[in-house]
């Protein structure tokens, strides 16, 4: 088990550092191939070890910290959650890798593309596996520092780079809040292993969980892209497109879902602490979704949706409901890697045409396109029996259950969001793949970029198998899961289950009815006709993200600005500099003040000569006093 | 005893030669009022046993470096009737005050040290001043030989007609 | 003879202070500025001539001796200097001679 854990680490590891070190020397079908290799290599090893795994494990590859009390080894910890996870991650991965290859293929870049991606996947990897919080650290920084270097990887346009660096900045704020409660832990509890920490919640008063808690939320909030810190994820579209699918919708934004599931047993017991990651991820649903119902640009679509399901996760996590969160991960993970991809297809296509109200008729153009995109759509929609309904259903199911005014209100926000979820995907494909004449760019890329996207809507509509709800055989999930819950989730009867899917099922057709009406058919073109017209001030506000950007320029980022620039010219110049120079200058007036004194009159020579004389002769006498 | 009156008397007209010296507005007056301070300092030193130096005094002193002084403001023809451009008080001021600061911590500095044993008079003779002359300092009497020629030289060039 | 030595160094004191007051207030001319050096001098000989009364040794007086000769041969050289620079100048104001400044 240890060889296939370590094999799975170190091959994305040799295959980024390969192609970072001699990439640029090798063929390039050599670096793809290899990297390709590396991370479907992983898969297979998390294959094996999913084959072999009985028991949740821990495994000790060495030794990795270690100074006085200090300890972090390298060990990897092994149970149903973090397994479950790198099946995804080096599946879904690999695709994105194999379709990289052809995405990329007009990139001269390619060495450095590619050691980041595997780089990547070996952080990510590391970041699910760790069984001790440092070791979970350097996974989480090492997503983060990829995913920077990959947003911005054409860096020669400023924006690209600027986006990179709010990335970057933003995320750091969480990663503050996460070190704080790392190292708030160590100094209560002497240990950073994830497994002992998991056990000793109940040692510490419950004030201090909330604080640690509410912490690590804030750690979750930047990585995962939650209000407040959800502002660098629309940004990020900036990056190519398999980055798009591989970090910003699949792997990296559900490490802060991941962290939060992981520590559930310790931060789970106080109340305030879930109350606020619920009600933080409702809100960001509700608030990527509006968002995503007035954007043009298609990725930016995606990006809002991401953030508003990984809302949903959080707001699973918030209910108690670790395993309906990570089934919703699991699922969410194909169908937005799906779609991600699908709109690379379509922008490729379009010849880097990214603005939905120029696309149309696409549906006749690229047809393999056009079914995977449906099938990612129903799920990410919720229609009735994709994967996507179960997996939103079991999460809206225990927010019900939970109950209590909050949870109740959360619910009925999250029902809304859903409906506006459906009717924002279904705008999306009327608006891209409907209507008009589907003049495409056809390129060679593109038959093998449309291959890669079948096996991931077959994975997106089939997910649900994974965990059906009890009357129709209980989840495979949910026995899987079974050693992690903490506490009964409270069981709804048969009947419950099947009114709140209805509920879900209805909602979501509803939505795909109001998309219908406003965007299908003849009312399609009406909407392109006013999308050439300025948009009313609430569109404007849904646009421009609730105009997140500017309050945080007003309030952080001018003073900030205006702080910094006070102490470069009042401090730095004003103060250090100019009193250095002052002083120089001081000195040298000094000096040819004193200079004056060479006036070449004897007669001054002499009176100094006398004076300096009867000074002396005067302090001897006063010393003899 | 009456010897001790003399020195003191002696002590009065070299202190009022030398300041009439200071003070006088012209340059051969002061000269000659300087001779007068010599010639009682010269009688001092015989007082206090050194008739050799006495001599010198009179004879080197005197008799020599004051006319070679005469000689220079004669030559020199300054302004008749050679008078100098006096000091302003703006000059004598410093002049009094660094007067005092050195006269005055000398006398300070002599004064509080040990009390000097009392005095203890021993003339000493010219014969005893010439062996120790000869015997003790005698490469001090070659290099003031050589240093009277380089003064010599010195003058010589200093003097040449162009 | 039984003056203190201290009256003579008094003496001797006084003597030197009016030589150096010479000098300071006629810093302008060089001839005044010489005749003031001549009488610090001289009060420097005192000074050594009492010691050696004091305490009969005849190294004193030696030393007045020399510094007699070292007088004669310093005040011919100043006395040509003082003609060498009246004949460049016309002048003897010390402070016409500033070329050597800056």
């Amino acid at each position: 088990m240890s060889t296939y854990l370590a094999l799975m680490l170190l091959l994305p590891l040799f295959g980024g550092s390969l192609s970072a070190l001699c990439g640029r020397n090798l063929p390039r079908r050599l670096v793809e191939i290899w990297v390709c290799a590396a991370v479907w290599g992983s898969f297979v090893c998390a294959w094996l070890t999913a084959v072999a795994y009985r028991a949740p494990v821990k495994v000790a590859l060495g030794s990795w910290l270690a100074a006085f009390d200090l300890k972090a080894p390298l060990s990897l910890y092994l149970d149903p959650l973090s397994l479950s996870l790198v099946l995804m991650i080096t599946f879904v991965c690999g695709l994105i890798h194999v379709y990289a290859v052809f995405y990329m293929a007009g990139e001269a870049d390619y060495a450095r593309f590619f050691a980041l991606l595997n780089l990547f996947v070996f952080a990510m990897l590391t970041l699910v596996l760790a069984e001790n919080l440092p070791l979970l650290y350097l996974g989480w920084e090492g997503v983060g520092f990829c995913s920077y270097l990959l947003i911005g990887f054409w860096y020669t346009d400023q924006k690209n780079a600027d986006a990179g660096r709010k990335a970057f900045i933003t995320t750091r704020i969480g990663d503050t809040a996460l070190v704080i409660a790392l190292a708030w832990l160590f100094q209560l509890f002497g240990t950073f292993s994830i497994t002992e920490l998991n056990g000793m919640a109940f040692l510490v008063p419950g004030g201090v969980i909330t604080a640690i808690g509410l912490l690590m939320l804030v750690g979750a909030m930047g990585k995962s892209a939650q209000i407040p810190l959800m502002v660098w994820l629309p940004d990020a579209m900036a990056g190519p497109t398999p980055v798009s699918a591989m970090i910003h919708a699949a792997t990296m934004v559900t490490a802060g879902v991941y962290l939060l599931a992981r520590m559930f047993p310790l931060i789970g017991g106080s109340a305030t602490v879930t109350a606020a990651i619920a009600v933080t991820g409702c809100l960001t649903a509700f608030y990527g979704a509006t968002c995503a119902v007035a954007q043009r640009d298609l990725k930016r679509v995606l990006a809002f949706s991401t953030i508003s399901q990984i809302g949903y996760m959080m707001l699973g996590v918030g209910a108690g409901a670790i395993t309906a969160a990570t089934f919703h991960l699991l699922v969410h993970a194909f169908f937005k890697a799906l779609l991600f991809l699908g709109a690379g297809c379509v922008i490729t296509a379009m010849h880097h045409e990214q603005d939905i109200y120029k696309m149309g008729g696409l549906r006749r153009t690229l047809p393999v396109t056009f079914w995977c995109y449906l099938a990612g759509t129903a799920c990410l929609a919720g229609l009735p029996f994709t994967g996507g309904f179960f997996s939103k259903d079991s999460i809206l199911g225990a927010v019900w259950l939970k109950g209590g005014m909050l949870y109740g209100g959360l619910y009925l926000l999250a029902l809304v969001t859903a409906l506006l979820t459906a009717f924002y995907s279904f705008r999306m494909v009327y608006l891209v793949f409907f209507g008009g004449n589907g003049h495409v760019h056809q390129t060679a890329q593109l038959k093998p970029m449309q291959a890669v996207l079948i096996p991931l809507a077959v994975f997106g509509l089939l997910g649900g198998l994974l965990n059906l709800p009890d009357y129709l055989g209980g989840g495979l999930l949910d026995h899987f899961f079974a050693p992690l819950r903490q506490g009964k989730a409270a069981e709804a009867s048969h009947l419950q289950e099947v009114a709140l899917q209805a509920v879900a099922g209805v909602i979501a057709l509803a939505g795909l009815w109001a998309a219908h009406l406003r965007y299908g058919g003849a009312a399609r073109a009406e909407r392109l006709m006013e999308a050439k017209r300025d948009s009313s001030p609430l569109l404007a506000f849904l646009f421009n993200a609730w105009y997140f950007d500017a309050l945080y320029r007003t309030l952080f980022i001018r003073p900030y600005q205006a702080f910094a620039a006070v102490l470069w010219q009042k401090v730095d110049e004003g103060v250090i500099d100019d009193s250095l120079d002052r002083l120089s200058g001081a000195v040298g007036t000094t000096g040819s003040w004193l200079g004056r004194w060479t006036t070449g009159h004897v007669s001054l020579y002499i009176f100094s000569f006398a004076a300096g004389g009867a000074l002396i002769l005067g302090y001897l006498a006063w010393l003899a006093l | 005893m009456i010897e001790n009156v003399v020195f003191y008397i002696l002590a009065g007209v070299t202190v009022t030669g030398t300041i009439c010296a200071i003070t006088a507005r012209q340059a051969v007056r002061a000269i000659v009022y300087l001779v007068t301070s010599f010639f009682a300092l010269a009688l001092i030193f015989y007082l206090l046993g050194a008739p050799l130096v006495a001599a010198f005094e009179v004879i080197i002193y005197a008799g020599a470096i004051m006319v070679l002084f005469l000689f220079v403001i004669m030559m020199l023809e300054l302004a008749r009737p050679e008078k100098l451009p006096g000091p302003r008080l703006a000059d004598w001021w410093p002049a009094l005050l660094l007067m005092l600061a050195t006269a005055g911590s000398v006398v300070l500095l002599a004064s509080v040290r040990q009390p000097l044993p009392q005095a203890g008079f021993h003339g000493i003779s010219v014969r005893e001043f010439s062996q120790a002359l000869f015997q003790r300092y005698g490469v001090a009497v070659e290099l003031i030989s050589m240093q009277l020629l380089f003064a010599l030289v010195g003058a010589l060039f200093l003097g040449r007609r162009r | 003879m039984t003056v203190p030595l201290y009256h003579v160094l008094v003496l001797a004191a006084i003597l030197f202070a009016l030589g150096l007051a010479c000098v300071i207030a006629w810093r302008a001319n060089v001839i005044m500025m010489l005749i003031g050096i001549e009488i610090m001098l001289n009060a420097v000989m005192l000074t050594f001539v009492g010691g050696s009364a004091q305490w009969g040794i005849a190294d004193g007086q030696l030393f007045s001796l020399m510094l007699m000769a070292l007088t004669s041969a310093e005040v011919s050289l100043a006395l040509a200097m003082v003609v060498y620079l009246h004949r460049r100048k016309q002048s003897v104001n010390t402070d016409d001679f500033n070329s050597m400044n800056g």
